[in-house]
């Protein structure tokens, strides 16, 4: 099995840093996501990989074999691109046999692997098909096939799911999961949807302007994000902007909206410093203003909106100051306000990440 | 029946346009060349193969048909091996000046063959310039026979002239290869000549055919080039010497029935073979360039490349220039006195000014009825549902794959004793001839045009009150307005400098176009062939100028006119 290793890789593109000092560790079996906004550098850094950009400063390694000079095919990466790339001129034996007749395999095992490849995917019985033929959910499968069936080192996944629609995308989700869990190899997967990344990944790397801003498991960038847009972007956060008051064994902001307690965040070195208290719609609960509690952060605004989604109803609700809260309710057996009521909104200090406003707004 | 027509947006106004299509097809295109063919296969006894045993049982006939299509293919596959270096060069690489050189390639174009071939005779021949150059500096003793029997002069000269088509082919064929399928293939494991053999070349295939086909027919069937070399092995040139006595020998209309069908046949074979076979793009993906930026020495590369090829493809024509400025060329290798007479001859003399003004007049009046039919059969075909459309689009298109000697000959013979008789005047087919024979591409510029203007546009304009009249106007036209002034402008130099039909209809030397009188001039032993060239110079200038402004109009998408 190959580890893939980025070594301080820059990578310009037109005017654009894509890829900016990229150092990265990638273990060997291990299902990688690269997660963006789009314009991240993600599929630069997959494209690097691939071979079909040089980096200009840094190496890319292939456990210890530098690859950064090897043109693409010299490189053993299977690509699944994210319009798949069909060769529209080859039916789809021709397609997934394409890279093992590059190969000089012999015909013999040529007809086996194939067969194998199209057995994986559930394609079998389309091999003399032609790619126009064929719906997008199983040309993605038969882009799968082809980038499988040579074997290869790692195994590229540019947004492959991007074009399918969402009940095929859950499926073919799972599937890839399976077959990365069947092969055991390397796998980088590109992808701008968090919640993909979250239910696939082994570890995840969320990019940003082409830097790296935070790598970890799904859990780990969930609970414990390390910047307000690694928050935002995985999973969706309210944001409340305060200073840093005390940093003893809880911590202290004072909002526009009152005082909120919080439990996680980075050490130190913030205290008077303007910071964001960060805390899931969903840990939000809204009760009717007059039924006070004992319990630690109660705020008190207005409900502004409420939006009815089926399995939960989200409020959208105004606290002092004009902060703006959204608030996810999945108990709906009574309606918890009305819009204009009064209402106070609480949570738990352990569901709060005391996040660095950054400097810039850039 | 009411179902039927259901399906359709007939209205009255539709309804007759179509018929009116449908009466000038048939009666411009379907009779005449049905003509053609009932003259072929009929005589005075009923059905009979006579004429065709006739011409395969003669080895003088088939030899002429082999040349024939040996020309065409030789041509074709010449401008392929020119082009396709050219095409990747231009499309996969950048450089300083790259627009500049992509203009230089389209160059030749615009220079018709016929008037090169006179520069070319003048230079090539037993005493031209490059055997005098080769004597003098004694590198022979006695004077090479290049054009020979002039097969081979014909052949460059048409490969100069054509090869800009094949390359504004092959470079949209090329541009066109979504840059995800080769990295896939490299990818795989593929580079180099693999790649492009397993991947490039065969994505290419549609576009490639498209010209190819176009290059093919031109060859096969070019008429004034081989008449300017005196070489008469060729089919064209046997059917433009049976033109005059058609009723006493109708092996004629053998002949152009055999281009005819060679012609479809050929047309066929390219859409059927791959031509036809559509590679679109498949979902939208990650977009990335397959252009890199050239390297210095690669940049100069290209810079040889393309001016080298520029410069010999220019040969001829400078012969035409100096010829057109001389008054002395007589065994010197350059012309030794130089002179303007001829151009003032042009412009005083009673053929050519009365052919400037012929052909002025006709190539006006060709392309009116040009944007006319071009409109409107482009604004059914992209606009509207009507009955036999698919036949409409191929009856527009079809004469593409009609050499205009195929067109001219049908006139000649099918309206001969009607008050359309080329004989007594033929103004009016010329017109028509020369409008048919540019109608698809008006049709599609202006079908271009339709494409590229949304619907929703003009919904817009009748949604706030517009009436569908005042729509076409306020909206679709203007819109359409760069498009349909690229195509007319076309249509127009282009009729000007029509050869083939110009030569078979005009057969009255009051009604000779500017094409006709060159060739009649360079018929004349004194002064004519001077002045023929001073009138090939103007043409050649004609051409050009309205080339640059079709293409100021048309921009990049200028390829997709040049193609089946």
């Amino acid at each position: 099995m190959v580890g893939v290793k980025f070594d301080q890789v820059s990578k310009v593109l037109g005017q654009v840093k894509a890829v900016d000092n990229l150092t990265l560790d990638i273990a060997p079996g291990e299902l990688f996501f690269l997660l963006g906004p789009s314009g991240c550098g993600k599929t630069t850094a997959l494209r690097l990989v691939a071979g079909f950009y040089t980096p200009d400063e840094g190496r890319i390694f292939f456990n210890q074999r530098d690859q950064s000079r090897v043109p693409p095919h010299k490189r053993n990466t299977g690509m699944v691109f994210q319009n798949y790339a069909l060769w529209p001129h080859m039916d789809v034996w021709n397609n997934v046999a394409y890279g093992l007749k590059m190969r000089r395999v012999s015909e013999a095992e040529k007809q086996e692997r194939v067969a194998r490849a199209l057995e994986i995917v559930q394609m079998q019985s389309f091999a003399r098909r032609v790619p126009n033929q064929l719906s997008g959910g199983q040309q993605q499968r038969v882009a799968l096939a082809r980038a499988l069936v040579i074997e290869p080192d790692v195994v590229l996944l540019d947004e492959p799911l991007s074009n399918l629609d969402a009940k095929l995308r859950l499926e073919t989700r799972a599937q890839i999961k399976e077959i990365h869990d069947k092969i055991k190899r390397t796998m980088i997967y590109v992808t701008h949807d968090q919640t993909e990344a979250l239910s696939m990944a082994d570890r995840i790397a969320v990019m940003r302007r082409g830097r790296i801003v935070q790598v970890g498991t799904p859990r780990e960038l969930y609970t414990r994000p390390e910047s307000a847009f690694v928050a935002e972007f995985i999973g969706g956060t309210n944001l409340l902007p305060g200073r840093l008051e005390e940093t003893g064994d809880l911590f202290l902001v004072k909002t526009d909206a009152g005082i909120v307690r919080a439990q996680n965040g980075a050490k130190g070195g913030m205290r008077g410093h303007p910071v964001f208290c960060s805390v899931r719609p969903e840990s939000l609960h809204v009760r009717p203003e007059e039924s006070p509690s004992e319990l630690m952060n109660q705020l008190s605004g207005e409900v502004q909106s409420i939006m009815y989604r089926g399995d939960s109803e989200e409020y959208c609700l105004r606290l002092g100051g004009g902060v703006l809260l959204r608030a996810v309710e999945h108990d709906q057996a009574t309606r918890k306000a009305q819009v204009g009521d009064r209402v106070t909104v609480q949570f738990d200090p352990r569901d709060v990440v005391v996040l660095p406003q950054e400097e810039s707004n850039e | 029946m009411s179902k039927w027509l259901r399906r359709y947006d007939l209205n009255a106004a539709n309804s007759a346009v179509l018929v009116f299509l449908w009466l000038f097809f048939i009666a411009f295109m379907l009779y005449p060349l049905g003509y053609v063919f009932s003259n072929a296969f009929f005589t005075a006894e009923g059905f009979s193969l006579i004429f065709f045993k006739l011409m395969l049982s003669s080895p003088n006939y088939v030899t002429i048909l082999a040349n024939s299509i040996n020309l065409g293919l030789i041509v074709t596959l010449l401008t392929t091996l020119l082009s396709l270096p050219l095409a990747f060069l231009l499309v996969r690489y950048d450089f300083p000046g790259k627009g500049l050189l992509n203009g230089l390639i389209l160059i030749p174009m615009v220079l018709p063959p016929f008037v090169g071939a006179i520069g070319m005779r003048q230079l090539l021949a037993r005493f031209g310039s490059i055997n005098l150059l080769l004597l003098e500096m004694g590198i022979i003793d006695q004077p090479i026979d290049w054009l020979g029997s002039g097969f081979w002069g014909v052949v460059i000269l048409e490969v100069l002239h054509l090869y800009p088509i094949m390359y504004l082919n092959l470079a949209a064929a090329l541009a066109n290869v979504d840059p995800s399928l080769e990295e896939a293939a490299r990818n795989m494991g593929a580079n180099g000549f693999k790649l492009f053999r397993t991947v490039t070349f065969p994505l290419m295939l549609p576009g490639y055919f498209a010209g190819a086909i176009i290059v093919f027919i031109w060859a096969f069937t070019d008429l004034g080039t081989p008449l300017v070399f005196e070489y008469r092995d060729l089919i064209a040139v046997q059917i433009f010497n049976m033109v005059t006595d058609l009723h006493e020998n109708p092996m004629g209309y053998a002949f152009v029935v055999v281009v005819m069908v060679l012609t479809l046949f050929f047309f066929y074979l390219s859409k059927r073979l791959l031509g036809g076979r559509r590679y679109e793009m498949l979902a939208r993906g990650h977009v990335t360039s397959a252009v890199q930026s050239a390297s210095p020495a690669l940049t100069v590369m290209i810079y040889g490349v393309v001016l080298g090829i520029s410069v010999l493809a220019l040969i001829p024509h400078l012969g035409v220039f100096l010829t057109s400025i001389t008054s002395r060329w007589f065994l010197t290798v350059l012309p030794t006195e130089f002179t303007l007479r001829f151009y003032r001859e042009v412009f005083s003399h009673d053929l050519t000014l009365l052919s400037i003004r012929n052909s002025l007049l006709l190539s006006s009046l060709s392309t009116i009825i040009d944007i006319i039919l071009g409109v409107t059969i482009a604004y059914l075909l992209a606009r509207k549902r009507v009955p036999g459309r698919d036949l409409l689009d191929a009856l527009a298109m079809l004469p593409l794959a009609l050499p205009g000697l195929v067109i001219a000959f049908g006139y000649v013979a099918a309206f001969s004793a009607t008050p359309l008789d080329a004989r007594i005047n033929p103004v009016p087919l010329l017109v028509i001839a020369y409008a048919v024979r540019r109608l698809p591409y008006m049709v599609r510029a202006a079908y271009a045009g339709f494409q590229q203007t949304n619907v929703a546009l003009e919904e817009a304009a009748m949604n706030l009150g517009a009436s569908p009249i005042k729509t076409f106007y306020q909206i679709t036209f203007p819109l359409l307005f760069a498009n349909l002034v690229a195509g007319a402008v076309l249509a127009f130099s282009f009729a000007m400098l029509e050869v083939s039909d110009s030569l078979i209809l005009a057969l009255k030397e009051e009604y000779y176009p500017i094409t006709k009188a060159i060739y009649a001039l360079l018929l004349r032993i004194t002064d004519g062939p001077y002045i023929a060239s001073a009138m090939g110079m103007l043409g050649l200038l004609l051409l050009a100028g309205s080339l640059f402004i079709a293409g100021r109009f048309f921009g990049r998408r200028m390829g997709e006119l040049f193609r089946a």
